[in-house]
This record gives C-alpha cells, sequence and structure tokens, in this order.
C-alpha cells in the first residue's frame, strides 16, 4: 500500500451550467464525493438534476466531465418532457461543442429504481456496465432522485426494522462511494424533507451544519432519513422556497404608487460540505432551466 | 528474580515451592544436600538447581532497576516523561486548554460529533499543525491521513496550510524582531508532501492498512500523528457475525495504542454520532462505543 500524493490529487468539478451557483460550490458538484440535494417537493431537485446531467457531457475545459451520465429515478414518472426542453436550450447555446445531429439525451441512461435492494442490485451491476462505457463517452456522473422514496414506506417504526434500515444506508453510500472513488465519478442524491412539529427542544433541536434550522414554504422541516443518512453524505445543500411580499414601485401618471406583489423567493443553501464555506444564493427556474440571481 | 523463571522442569519448580523456597535469596545458603533432603531429589539435581540459580543471580544484578517485570517503569519516571511529551495543538485556544495543551502524542485521542460539525477540518487542522516546525512549538513532524469517507478535499488542506504558513509569518515578524529575519521556507506545496494520503473503501481495506502501519512507520520515523477519518464508518453495514465485528473493532484500537506508545506518536480517530433512545427521550452516542 503506498499513500496518494496530495499534490496530484485534484478534485474535478462538474458545473451546474450557472456561474452564480458554480461560485457558491467553487467550481460544481465535486468528484469522488456523494452530494446530496435536500429540498422539499417543487422547489426545483429534479431540474438540478436535469441540468447536471446535461451540463456533464461539456468538455472538461469548460467545466463539464465530458462524460454521460446514469439517472437513477425512484418516482414516477420520469420527466421526458422536461429533459426535452432543457436539452433544445442546451444545444443552442452549446452548440460548438456538439456535432450537427447529435442529441445530447442519447448519453443520459436512465434507469427506474423501486426499492432499496433493487438499488444493491442495480448498483452489483454498475459496475461492469461503467467499465464498458469506457470505449464511448464514459458515465462520470451517477444521480439518485430521490434515495427517500426508497425507504419511507418498506420500513415499520420498530426498533429492529430501523436498525436494519440504518445498515441499509451505510451499505449504499459505502458502494457508492467505492464506486465513485474507482471511476472518479460524482454522485448527486436527492432527499425529502419532513416537517418538525412541536417545540425547538430533543431531537427537534438538533442542529447539523451551518443552518440552526431549514425553513421553507413557512414551515419548519428537516431532512428525511434522519442522522443515520446525514452521517452517509460527504456535502448537503438545502433549496428552499418562500412567498414573499415585496413593495415594487410603480411609476404612474399621477405620481408613484407601489404595489405589493408576492414574488417567489428561492435559495440554495450550504448545509454542510468539507470545501464550502456557509454561504446561500438567490435563485430562479426558467424555462432554459435553473439559474442564480445575483443581487 | 523469581523461583518461577528459573530454567528449570516444572515438577522441580513445584517441589521448591512447596518447600518454602519462593525467592532466591533463600537458595543462596543452602549446600546442596541440605536441599536435596528437603526436596527429595537426587544431590547431583539438587545441584544443578543451585547452579542455575547462582547463574541467574550473576545476570539480575547487571540491571540496576529493580523491576519486577520486565519494562516496568516507577510512576515518577512517567510522569517525568509525560510532562516532557510535546503536544500538537489544534489552533484554537479553547480548545488547547481542554485537551491540556494540544493532542497528545502517545495516546489516542477519539473526537466525535454530529456531521457538518467541523471533524474533518479538525483533522487537517492536526495533519498541518503537526508540521509546524521545533523553533515555533510544534513538532515538525509528517503526518499519516486515513480517509474513509471521501470527505478528504485537497483544495480545503491547502487553504488551511497557506493560514498556518501565514500565522508562522506573523509570529515570526511579532517576536523575532531582534534576531535575524529567518524568512519561512516553507510553502503549501510542502506541507501538502508530507501528509501521507490513504484512501479506503472497505472494513478489510482498513484492517490491511492499519496492520501494515507497523512496517511503514520503521521506515518514516518522522510521522508524528496518525488521523483517521470516520473510524467506524465501515463497520456500521450489517455484519453476519457481530462478535467478529467487535473482535475486529477492538483488536484494531489495541494495535493503535500500541503504535501510539511504541513510536511515541498521537493518533486521533474521529468518529461518528448516533441516537440512543432511552425510555422517552434521545441522546447523542459516539458510534459502536
Amino acid at each position: 500500500m503506498t499513500p496518494q500524493s496530495l499534490l496530484q490529487l485534484t478534485s474535478q468539478k462538474c458545473t451546474t451550467g450557472c456561474p452564480i451557483l458554480d461560485r457558491l460550490l467553487y467550481g460544481g458538484i465535486p468528484c469522488d464525493s456523494i452530494t446530496e440535494i435536500v429540498a422539499e417537493s417543487g422547489s426545483g431537485k429534479t431540474q438540478i438534476c436535469l441540468q447536471l446531467s446535461l451540463h456533464a457531457q461539456l468538455p472538461v475545459s469548460h467545466g463539464g466531465l465530458a462524460a454521460s451520465s446514469l439517472y437513477l429515478h425512484t418516482e414516477f414518472p420520469f420527466p421526458f418532457r422536461r429533459l426535452h426542453q432543457l436539452c433544445l436550450s442546451f444545444r443552442s447555446s452549446n452548440a460548438h461543442h456538439f456535432p450537427v445531429n447529435d442529441n445530447p439525451c442519447d448519453r443520459i441512461f436512465v434507469q427506474s429504481v423501486h426499492t432499496a435492494d433493487h438499488l444493491l442490485e442495480i448498483m452489483s451491476k454498475t459496475d461492469p456496465f461503467i467499465e464498458n462505457s469506457k470505449n464511448q463517452v464514459p458515465v462520470r456522473l451517477i444521480v439518485i432522485d430521490s434515495i427517500a422514496a426508497l425507504f419511507r414506506s418498506d420500513f415499520d417504526n420498530t426498533p429492529v426494522e430501523l436498525k436494519r434500515r440504518s445498515s441499509l444506508f451505510f451499505k449504499i453510500s459505502s458502494k457508492l462511494k467505492a464506486l465513485a472513488k474507482r471511476f472518479n465519478l460524482a454522485v448527486l442524491v436527492t432527499n425529502q424533507v419532513v416537517d418538525l412539529v412541536g417545540p425547538n427542544e430533543g431531537i427537534n433541536g438538533l442542529r447539523i451544519g451551518n443552518l440552526v434550522c431549514l425553513h421553507t414554504s413557512g414551515r419548519r422541516v428537516c431532512p428525511a432519513l434522519g442522522l443515520a443518512w446525514a452521517n452517509c453524505v460527504n456535502s448537503r445543500l438545502f433549496l428552499s422556497r418562500n412567498e414573499e411580499v415585496i413593495r415594487e414601485e410603480n411609476e404612474k401618471s399621477n405620481g408613484q404608487s407601489c404595489d405589493f406583489v408576492k414574488k417567489k423567493m428561492r435559495k440554495l443553501y450550504v448545509v454542510f460540505a468539507p470545501h464550502l464555506p456557509e454561504s446561500s444564493c438567490e435563485f430562479e427556474i426558467t424555462r432554459e432551466g435553473l439559474f442564480g440571481v445575483e443581487r | 528474580m523469581e523461583i518461577w523463571r528459573l530454567p528449570i522442569s516444572a515438577s522441580q519448580r513445584g517441589k521448591l515451592i512447596s518447600a518454602g523456597y519462593t525467592s532466591l535469596s533463600s537458595l543462596s545458603s543452602i549446600s546442596s544436600s541440605d536441599l536435596a533432603r528437603e526436596l527429595k531429589v537426587s544431590e547431583s539435581e539438587a545441584m544443578n538447581i543451585l547452579k542455575v540459580a547462582s547463574h541467574s543471580r550473576g545476570s539480575e544484578t547487571s540491571n540496576a532497576s529493580c523491576s519486577i517485570v520486565e519494562g516496568a517503569q516507577s510512576a515518577w519516571d512517567m510522569l517525568h516523561d509525560e510532562e516532557s511529551l510535546m503536544h500538537i495543538t489544534t489552533s484554537s485556544a479553547d480548545l488547547d486548554n481542554i485537551l491540556g495543551g494540544g493532542i497528545r502524542c502517545k495516546e489516542v485521542t477519539e473526537i466525535g460529533g454530529v456531521p457538518g460539525i467541523g471533524k474533518t477540518q479538525l483533522g487537517i487542522q492536526v495533519a498541518v499543525n503537526v508540521q509546524i516546525p521545533n523553533d515555533f512549538g510544534g513538532l515538525g513532524g509528517k503526518a499519516i491521513y486515513i480517509d474513509t469517507e471521501g470527505s478528504f478535499m485537497v483544495e480545503r488542506a491547502f487553504q488551511i496550510a497557506e493560514a498556518c504558513i501565514e500565522d508562522m509569518s506573523e509570529y515570526n515578524r511579532f517576536l523575532r524582531k531582534d534576531f535575524q529575519e529567518c524568512k519561512i521556507k516553507m510553502l503549501p506545496q510542502d506541507i501538502l508532501e508530507n501528509i501521507f494520503y490513504f484512501r479506503i473503501c472497505s472494513y478489510t481495506e482498513q484492517i490491511a492498512l492499519i496492520n501494515y502501519l507497523d512496517k511503514f512507520l520503521s521506515e518514516h520515523k518522522d510521522v508524528k500523528v496518525i488521523v483517521v477519518d470516520s473510524v467506524t464508518f465501515h463497520f456500521r453495514q450489517d455484519f453476519d457475525d457481530m462478535a467478529l465485528r467487535t473482535r475486529v473493532l477492538s483488536g484494531m484500537a489495541l494495535k493503535l495504542m500500541n503504535l501510539a506508545k511504541r513510536f511515541s506518536l498521537a493518533v486521533v480517530l474521529l468518529n461518528q454520532v448516533t441516537t440512543k433512545h432511552t425510555e422517552a427521550s434521545f441522546q447523542l452516542a459516539l458510534a459502536l462505543v
């Protein structure tokens, strides 16, 4: 066994497609590590996943991985139409990187997953799959959307079952990390949230990461799957969405007046990451994708 | 030296002890014929015993300290040793105070916490701080970093190394104004080169690596700290044989303690936490305790 030379160990990153988000993440989603995105439904988790699968195909000089991606989805149906829409705008803005009749969607491999055991089965088959893909465009991004759906219905609330659930987390995470290291993959996992009811003490008051507690849609939430899963991921990002009432100045013919407008405010927070400081940024979701907003 | 240490047969030893001869000094003044009568053995046997006893006593006097068991030290010597040991600073004065000066050598320190609290950051900081040269109050040694989770980011280690060098330059400027300007010749790249980084992906690799460290440390004597980032991560999966897991874990802990004592280095183990449900409340506990 020889130690690795740290000077030759550079962590590659996959760009998110937006320079503002890339700046927040110090380059993008890192390879050889598991990044988790936590948000309530409708916040943009799947949008980011689709966007990343497309941008991973960019050449390394432009922040991509020059790679295809493996998209494991657990919630049905898979958003094919949205992917197609994003693909069109991706192609038009990056036309010079791809030949004329090329379809970036050809390089996103989609697989549905039904249970946790099914996921383990798939991962044992992923090894030869990625090995073979090295001949064409190698797979360098794995997305699991979402990991929470696999675990939220199959397990009873007894100590034995919960223990089994926890050991499954570590098994899956261990396999993903081994894959990530062997093929230098970036792994992106999405997770759901659960509401926190009751006073801010005991397990409700357990603070994990930079934020004292996570808020979205005016509710206090915490990531699903608990402390055990939190130990399995390397970085955690949180997407929040809130309805805010803001004043907008309007110029009218008889002087200035202001309207109160309800605006949707979306923010991306870094909950914990070994290489990122505590930070956040605002973003919006448009037809072309998910982009950061500089205020 | 006691009778039980003498290189004589077990039956002879048993006869000596049952006859009341428990120490070598008791054999010094007896003649071989008397001994033969007491033990009910032949005189040649008794002479043999006495010869062996006097031979052992001869080699015994060369050992100055009166140790009962080989390798024992008096408590006074131990206190002296402990006080002269250096500490590895954690770069936080409060934390150093709690630890009694810093991370101690010859000891295993376990640090646990929830995810995102800073365990990996502390591990990297210690791996950088151990390299602070002797002139600045550090150990001037190298570090071994065993990464089981993949949370070590080189760019972060680079940042920490840069900050450490900047710190040393500040110290230089303020306290060494009278002496000649000894510029810090260290670069962040040098600091990174002195961290031996191992990445392991399964518990078998972890055990193999810890067994291999013996050989590695005898070749690299300037290593002064071993950091294991999440010593329990690979053991929290389902093990078919839980007794095996316990055996393996305690074996690993013992080996690390041995390495710490033999090579006079510090071992820092970073651990995760789990929730322990006791009655109605919950408690945080270190994993696999």
